[in-house]
């Protein structure tokens, strides 16, 4: 029942190889088995958005996708996003904005922003926050988070780049 | 909490899937997209002992135009659909519901064959395969069959789909240019269940209507078609005093059935305030 | 949550009354069933697979019969586990009528839900027990060589 598969995956710009359990989804496969704590498990449902994570260039609920499924496949978490630079401006943002207390919600809030950014960069407010309304956060009340996304999306379109918050 | 132990296959092609299916039988359950099935094992309302994968099955993937009708494979889905320029052309309606599906991080993962498979009351496309008229192409172990739209929503939870076969695709009408659709969802946030949705398609000839097609969804046991509102406006303009008559009627004759969050009163009296919206935006 | 209903059958009393007492028919009859077996003139066991939807439950459960009056009425008790989707619990009672055509068979039946199925299922769980009546019936009439008559509409009411 619990033949262990062989999987090999790009995971943040490295390859590597493993055996799991079918039954391991992808978060716990991350978190567990690779120690990057980035991606929450809330739900385990898909309705929270805590476990986001991108796969193949597009975000997925992490806790709905088996690690067997990432064979061949493309996995970048928040820590490799941020090695990457990708997600530099929104995390400026986010900081400036008070757009996190817990920080529980963060990562997944990140990627889900990261793809709104890259797919629909014209969108006003109400677009935004229909966007991220996946992505559930009981701390800040979310009108912070739609600020720092919007700054983004108007720094963006103005071709500016977003101020790097200081404690000077 | 965590899934029960299962062991795991992926189909290279469809006679593979179709084989696996048969030789697994109950105690199988298909993987497409996952985003109703890994949540039900992560809540261990089902324990299959096996899940066969059909990602990789090259003839459930696509769209295309075969003919005078569009081919949305199995596979497809709900972003791809969103984003086409295939549907956008041909199948304005499925572009304008598709947002309203979850939301992005599972519309990227779930597909469309899935959604029609399972059948759920609440589900979108269901809807909007009835208001499309499209068919149902079905492979099982004898062969292939086409199903309508209309034939293929049975009950509860419940299609024409055997236990050993497998939703290929769809083919719908191409739209034509005398065609205008509305699909309407009323939901309490945007991404939750439907609590009352309409996917109508409308064909005028000489600003009369020749074709209507209103299939609710969340009213009812399956996705329902007010066909004596629609048998009521074709034939006739559009005008305020007919929107009127075919809400009456929709209401009349549509037996809603309660949920969790709504009773029969409220899917009533909210099925009619969607068709007069969509009738609204439809009127030339 | 209530289920109520009428089915009549083309059968004659002393026939429909012998099927629903008889485990190889029941067996075919109940959607689902994979085993039954009678432990007694009034005990039943048997698991049962729930499915609805994307659910898959397997239900293991006892049917205790009373009020037995032959080819009339009886009355049972029933109760099931489905592991970690939830459990179930119930009483119904069972009328044969001699009718034109046959047997009505009226039923009244009242269970209540727990667990996981209890609160996510609500009244999505009264509208597919009222399918799973339908479908015994209709397999339980074919079973016996007759047919289903008239399907009546089961009156359905949820009382939480």
């Amino acid at each position: 029942m619990n033949h262990k598969k062989q999987i090999n995956m790009m995971l943040n710009g490295k390859q590597i190889s493993a055996e799991i359990e079918p039954r391991r989804h992808l978060v716990d496969f991350l978190r567990e088995d690779l120690g990057l704590k980035g991606p929450h498990l809330g739900c385990e449902q898909g309705a929270c958005g805590a476990c986001t994570v991108r796969v193949n260039g597009q975000i997925v609920r992490g806790c709905l996708y088996l690690a067997v499924q990432a064979d061949g496949a493309t996995i970048e978490t928040v820590e490799g996003l941020t090695e990457q630079g990708v997600l530099n401006d929104l995390q400026e943002a986010f900081l400036r904005h008070n757009a996190l207390q817990c920080g529980f919600c963060t990562s997944g809030m990140l990627l889900a922003a990261a793809e709104l950014i890259e797919h629909q960069p014209k969108s006003n407010r109400e677009q935004v926050r229909e966007w991220i309304s996946g992505n559930y956060c009981r701390c800040t009340g979310y009108h912070s988070i739609v600020d720092a996304i919007m700054e983004v999306l108007e720094a963006r379109a103005d071709g500016r780049q977003v101020k790097p918050v200081t404690t000077a | 909490m965590k899934a029960a132990a299962f062991d795991y296959v992926k189909a290279k092609n469809l006679v593979e899937a179709v084989a696996l299916l048969s030789e697994y039988g109950e105690d199988s359950r298909l993987i497409a997209g996952g985003q109703t099935l890994l949540a039900t094992l992560n809540l261990r309302l089902s324990e299959p002992s096996i899940l066969i994968d059909i990602t990789a099955v090259s003839e459930l993937k696509g769209i295309s135009v075969q003919g005078n009708m569009l081919r949305i494979g199995a596979l497809v889905t709900h972003t791809e659909i969103e984003s086409s320029d295939l549907i956008a052309q041909h199948a304005p309606l499925l572009k304008e519901a598709a947002p309203h599906i979850a939301h992005r991080a599972i519309r990227n993962l779930g597909t469309w064959g899935g959604s029609l498979a399972y059948g759920d009351p609440a589900a979108e496309w269901p809807a909007c395969s009835l208001a499309l008229d499209a068919i149902m192409v079905i492979q099982g172990p004898n062969g292939v069959r086409k199903v309508s739209a209309k034939d293929f929503f049975i009950d509860l939870y419940t299609t024409t789909l055997q236990a050993d076969e497998i939703l290929v695709a769809s083919e719908i009408p191409l739209a034509s240019s005398n065609q205008v659709h509305s699909f309407q969802e009323l939901a309490r946030r945007h991404g939750d269940y439907a609590a009352v949705g309409l996917a109508a398609m409308i064909r005028t000839d000489k600003g009369k209507v020749q074709t209507c097609r209103l299939a609710f969804f969340s009213v009812a046991a399956i996705p329902t078609m007010a066909s004596k509102a629609q048998a009521f406006i074709e034939g006739k303009s559009i005008d305020a005093a007919l929107i009127q008559q075919a809400v009456n009627l929709a209401r009349e004759e549509i037996e809603t059935l309660a949920d969790i969050t709504n009773s029969q009163e409220t899917k009533t009296h909210l099925l009619g305030v969607l068709l007069e919206r969509a009738l609204t935006k439809m009127m030339p | 949550m209530e289920l109520n209903g009428e089915q009549l059958i083309a059968a004659p009393v002393s026939m429909v009354w012998l099927g629903l007492n008889d485990v190889t028919v029941l067996h075919a009859s109940i959607p689902g069933c994979e085993e039954i077996e009678r432990i007694s003139d009034e005990e039943v066991r048997a698991k049962v697979m729930f499915k609805i939807g994307p659910v898959r439950a397997r239900f293991a459960g006892k049917l205790i019969l009373s009020d037995i009056v032959p080819d009339v009425s009886c009355s049972m008790a029933f109760e099931g586990t489905g592991g970690a989707a939830g459990f179930a619990k119930g009483k119904a009672r069972v009328e044969l009528i001699r009718a034109e055509g046959g047997t009505l068979v009226r039923y009244s039946t009242e269970a209540s839900i727990g667990g996981k199925l209890g609160q996510i299922g609500g009244r999505l769980i009264s509208a597919s027990a009222k399918k799973i009546a339908d479908d015994f019936f209709l397999a339980f009439a074919k079973e016996l060589g007759g047919e289903l008559i008239i399907l009546s509409d089961a009156k359905l009411e949820d009382k939480k």
